[in-house]
């Protein structure tokens, strides 16, 4: 018989006889290729403060709280402030919107907020030896003492009224903002050695050049709190909105009237006629344009109706007088013209008149600030608004504005983000800072568009949406919280609606799907080029979008 | 020893795979296996059967979820039919290539168009070639058993085997059955041991190119190991009787030691194919029956054995090949070419896409084989409106002819 011991020595199966990496490099037939690409969600990106919401979320979800609430406070030190109080334009961005609504967003920042309470904010690596005060304690000035004091300096607070926080303790009412957050926040900042002055303000007893004399810089924040004139006949028989919710906020729950009006359509004008609604009021507000062009959070102004408030749109006040015991006010009705600068329909009159009987009447049309103690050299013009750069530097290089005091009345977050920039503008001058996380260094512009998103990968689901805390429940009595947090399963469930746009977080579809298996993992994809066949696999599944597939001889 | 149940072959077929201790099931449903993979995966589910269930997207898919698991070291089961087998059909080569032990039990469906959901063996019948063992089940006990036993021998040859089970007749019929002990399969049954390892630590490429100078050799040493397998098999199914009361063989021989005339079939119409000889043995006619088992390996030796030299051979065939005659009629009468002495092969096609096949169905059959004095390739029974005969010379295709309502109008 012949020998076929030579066939014997063939293996039963084609199998290379070697181990086969480094054999046949498939990878070498790929003319594109995918790369792991992080980018910015829609939702920071509309951020004022550009918070990464889904990076901050995949560590929520991972139950790595310490490592959320620092990946946020590297952006805004102060979440359980914004959980509540924000007009959340990250959840008017979001790719979900579309899809069966937004994420959201607010509700889950409050959440990590709330969950946070117990961990302190990350401190200074060391001292710089700079010493820098900050000009009002509101959320531009609170937020940028802490970036100042993470940054190295020492810092001191002054503050003009006896206790720090400004508009978040005197401004926003107790339903939304309990003052015992805000306590919170400052025992967080004293905590890192952050100083309080308060019961001093800039002015004859205070100048500028003395802060700059004792200090290296100084960031003033003072906020926006003088009523805007209305210029209407008999204006000085109206209270000032502001003003009343100060007083609130101090303690002196009193009703002015039984019949009362607010006038303007701004969050100040929600929070007013929704505390005197609390205290009992019957509240009518008058807004000289309609519900669409309402520059108050929808959510406050479907509350405010939901509590009872009147509304009439189109209806400007033209004159107050006092009339037996009571208010009458003169209101024209207005219509709606074409669009103004702000894109909003100008209010145009109809020469129509009507009168109105009220007992007391609120003005909260806007607020300005008090220039008084800038000189001409700071201003655009003498006697004109402040030059400021979008880093709050001015034509003095050792001071530096930011909040309402920068940008005119704004909102929280925006007061934050700038706290945030003079911070580091102060920084950029005197030395210091602190170090960023690679994401954060290498941040790209570019934003995922909803077309991006593989749908797939998410079935249909209604949003949380957070409950309210029933009256009698209220921490605080009829002025105490309204909103309830959720809870941590909701908040769980509603993570996973997150698209996470441009965030990788792990969700190892690319690695099932590579039919060449060269997609390794290490917290996330890596490729083997040697085998990747340039498929594409990969990109085309990746639900947030984060691989992108590139030609082989672009660097991508 | 075992329990006595009553279940249909389908649901016999999943307790074959459960006593098997199966580690993977990949399937996709399709009438009228169906109620196979609905059973294991309950098995499954309530934790009677420790085995990752996967759920797959076609039959291509089922295969090679088997094959990828079987290349791991799973025992690997899979169910189908009819077409979903010939989806399959790229992968059956594949997991053979691979010499991989995959089992799988098919319930045997006419193939489409037109459509049809019934008995016909021509979709197990077109993997002939493909290099898998293959068993034709009669009843329940052996849609359980075969399952049990082609794993036993697969495993020792590294070949994949598949159980045929008729349509309807056999996956849908409640019978009585012993479903055995688990530590009775497990004496028989050894675990697998797969001939390579798949080990992550040592990447290797599997399935790859094959120069001309070695592909021959890799498909010889195959077809050796098919070979082995015969008498393999053989002695496994007398294992099976020893150890868990039921004895198998390659071929079942009935009433043939004295008979002039000996039908051979396969599968479930065996039942009433051996009614009728012993019908026929009443009324004094010398037949008997010839049931073939196993299909590959082809049990030569017994086919010349039990059929050599008889007056007339008469191959029931529930199957065609076009141009040729029943595939079961092809194989006899290539047997028997081959050292028998010469014997007439009458090749009779029969109960195509579930038409019944009664027992006076296979008394005519008898009936015409007795009057025919020379033999025919391929005899067709129960065409209506035609006598027991071979295809009409003078068969034309006809236009479509309008619809009655459009030729009134």
């Amino acid at each position: 018989m012949s020998d076929l011991s030579h066939v014997d020595r063939y293996p039963e199966i084609p199998v290379s006889l070697l181990a086969s990496r480094g054999v046949l490099r498939t990878g070498e037939w790929r003319n594109m290729r995918p790369v792991a690409r992080e980018r910015r969600a829609p939702c920071s990106d509309a951020c004022p403060a550009a918070v990464p919401v889904p990076r901050y979320l995949h560590l929520l979800a991972q139950g790595r709280l310490r490592e959320a609430y620092e990946t946020f406070t590297l952006r805004n030190p102060f979440p359980a402030i914004t959980g509540r109080v924000c007009p959340h334009f990250c959840e008017a961005a979001c790719n979900r919107d579309p899809y069966d609504g937004p994420l959201s967003i607010r509700a889950l920042e409050r959440y990590l907020g709330d969950a946070a309470a117990g961990l302190g904010l990350v401190g200074p690596e060391g001292e710089t030896g700079k010493s820098v005060a900050v000009v009002g304690s509101g959320p531009a000035g609170l937020a940028a003492a802490y970036y100042l004091r993470r940054s190295g300096h020492r810092v001191v607070v002054y503050e003009k009224r006896e206790k720090p926080g400004g508009l978040l303790r005197y401004g926003i009412p107790e339903y939304r903002l309990p003052e015992a957050v805000v306590d919170a926040e400052v025992a967080r900042l004293g905590a890192l050695g952050i100083e309080f002055r308060t019961g001093v303000a800039l002015g004859p007893g205070m100048s500028l050049e003395a802060l700059k004399e004792a200090h290296d810089a100084v960031v003033v924040a003072t906020g926006a709190w003088e009523g805007r004139p209305m210029g209407m006949e008999g204006e000085s028989l109206l209270e000032a909105g502001l003003e009343y919710l100060e007083q609130v906020a101090r303690g002196h729950h009193t009703l002015p009237g039984r019949r009362c009006a607010v006038i303007g359509g701004g969050n100040t004008a929600m929070d007013v006629a929704r505390v005197l609604r609390r205290l009992g009021g019957e509240v009518t507000v008058l807004y000289r344009r309609t519900a669409a062009e309402m520059p108050a959070i929808p959510e406050e102004v479907a509350a405010a109706a939901r509590d009872g408030v009147r509304f009439e749109f189109l209806s400007l006040p033209r004159a107050a007088a006092k009339e037996a015991g009571a208010l009458r006010l003169t209101v024209e009705r207005m219509r709606l013209g074409e669009p103004d600068a702000s894109g909003r329909a100008r209010p145009e009159p109809t020469g129509e008149t009507v009168d109105l009987e009220f007992d007391a009447v609120f003005k909260a049309v806007g607020e300005r600030a008090d220039l008084a103690p800038f000189p001409d050299a700071m201003r655009q013009e003498p006697g004109g608004w402040l030059a400021v750069g979008s880093d709050g530097s001015t034509a003095d290089g050792a001071v530096f504005v930011a909040g309402d005091l920068a940008t005119g009345p704004a909102t929280v977050v925006e007061a934050i983000a700038r706290g945030r920039r003079a911070a580091d503008a102060v920084s950029a001058r005197l030395g210091g800072g602190y170090d960023l996380p690679a994401w954060a260094a290498e941040e790209s512009p570019d934003v995922v568009a909803p077309v991006e998103v593989n749908h797939a990968y998410f079935s249909r689901r209604a949003r949380v949406e957070p409950s309210e805390v029933p009256p009698a429940d209220r921490v605080g009595g009829i002025l105490g919280e309204e909103t309830a947090g959720i809870a941590a399963a909701d908040a769980l469930a509603e993570i996973e609606r997150c698209f996470s746009c441009g965030y990788c977080n792990q969700c190892g579809t690319c690695f099932v799907f590579c039919p060449d298996a060269a997609i390794t993992w290490d917290d996330g994809p890596v490729f083997d080029y040697d085998y990747c066949k340039g498929c594409g696999i990969c990109s085309v599944e990746c639900p947030g979008h984060v691989l992108l597939f590139v030609r082989e001889r672009d660097d991508g | 020893m075992g329990e006595r149940m009553l279940l249909t072959g389908n649901h016999a077929a999943a307790h074959g795979a459960r006593l098997s201790r199966v580690q993977v099931i990949s399937a996709y449903p399709i009438t009228p296996q169906t109620t196979i993979v609905e059973e294991l995966s309950e098995m499954v589910a309530s934790g009677r059967l420790q085995a990752k269930f996967l759920t797959v997207e076609s039959e291509h898919s089922a295969m090679a979820a088997c094959v990828g698991a079987a290349a791991a070291g799973a025992r690997t089961y899979t169910a189908t039919s009819g077409q979903g087998l010939a989806l399959m059909h790229e992968m059956l080569h594949w997991a053979v290539g691979a010499r991989l032990p995959v089992v799988l039990s098919n319930v045997t469906r006419a193939m489409a168009p037109g459509w049809s959901i019934w008995s016909e063996q021509t979709d197990f019948l077109s993997q002939r070639d493909v290099g898998w063992l293959m068993l034709f089940a009669e009843n329940v006990q052996e849609a359980q058993d075969f399952v049990i036993w082609l794993y036993r021998v697969a495993e020792q040859v590294y070949l994949p085997g598949m159980v045929a089970m008729d349509a309807f007749i056999l996956s849908h019929t409640s019978e009585p059955l012993i479903v055995h002990d688990q530590d009775r399969v497990d004496a028989y049954l050894p675990p697998f041991r797969p001939l390579y390892d798949l080990d992550p630590a040592e990447p290797r490429a599997y399935g790859g190119l094959v120069n001309r100078d070695h592909y021959y050799e890799m498909r010889f040493k195959m077809y050796e190991n098919m070979e082995r397998a015969g008498p393999l098999l053989a002695e496994a199914g007398r294992e099976f009787g020893e150890v868990l009361g039921f004895p198998y063989a390659p071929v079942e021989p009935y009433m043939i030691d004295d008979a002039d005339y000996v039908l051979v079939s396969a599968g479930a119409m065996t039942s009433n194919v051996r009614f009728a000889v012993r019908l026929l043995r009443e009324r004094g006619i010398k037949v008997g029956l010839l049931r073939l088992v196993a299909f590959r390996p082809f049990p030569f030796e017994e086919v010349r054995r039990y059929l050599g030299g008889r007056a007339k051979v008469a191959v029931l065939d529930r199957n065609m090949s076009p141009g040729h005659s029943g595939i079961f009629a092809q194989e006899i009468r290539a047997a028997l070419s081959q050292g028998a002495p010469p014997t007439d092969v009458y090749g009779y096609v029969l109960g195509i896409g579930g038409r019944d096949i009664r027992v006076e169905t296979v008394v005519e059959a008898v009936e015409d084989l007795l009057a025919r004095d020379h033999p025919e390739r391929c005899l067709f029974v129960g065409v209506k409106g035609l006598p027991i005969g071979p295809v009409r010379p003078d068969a034309e295709v006809r236009p479509l002819e309008p619809l009655e309502a459009e030729a009134s109008g």
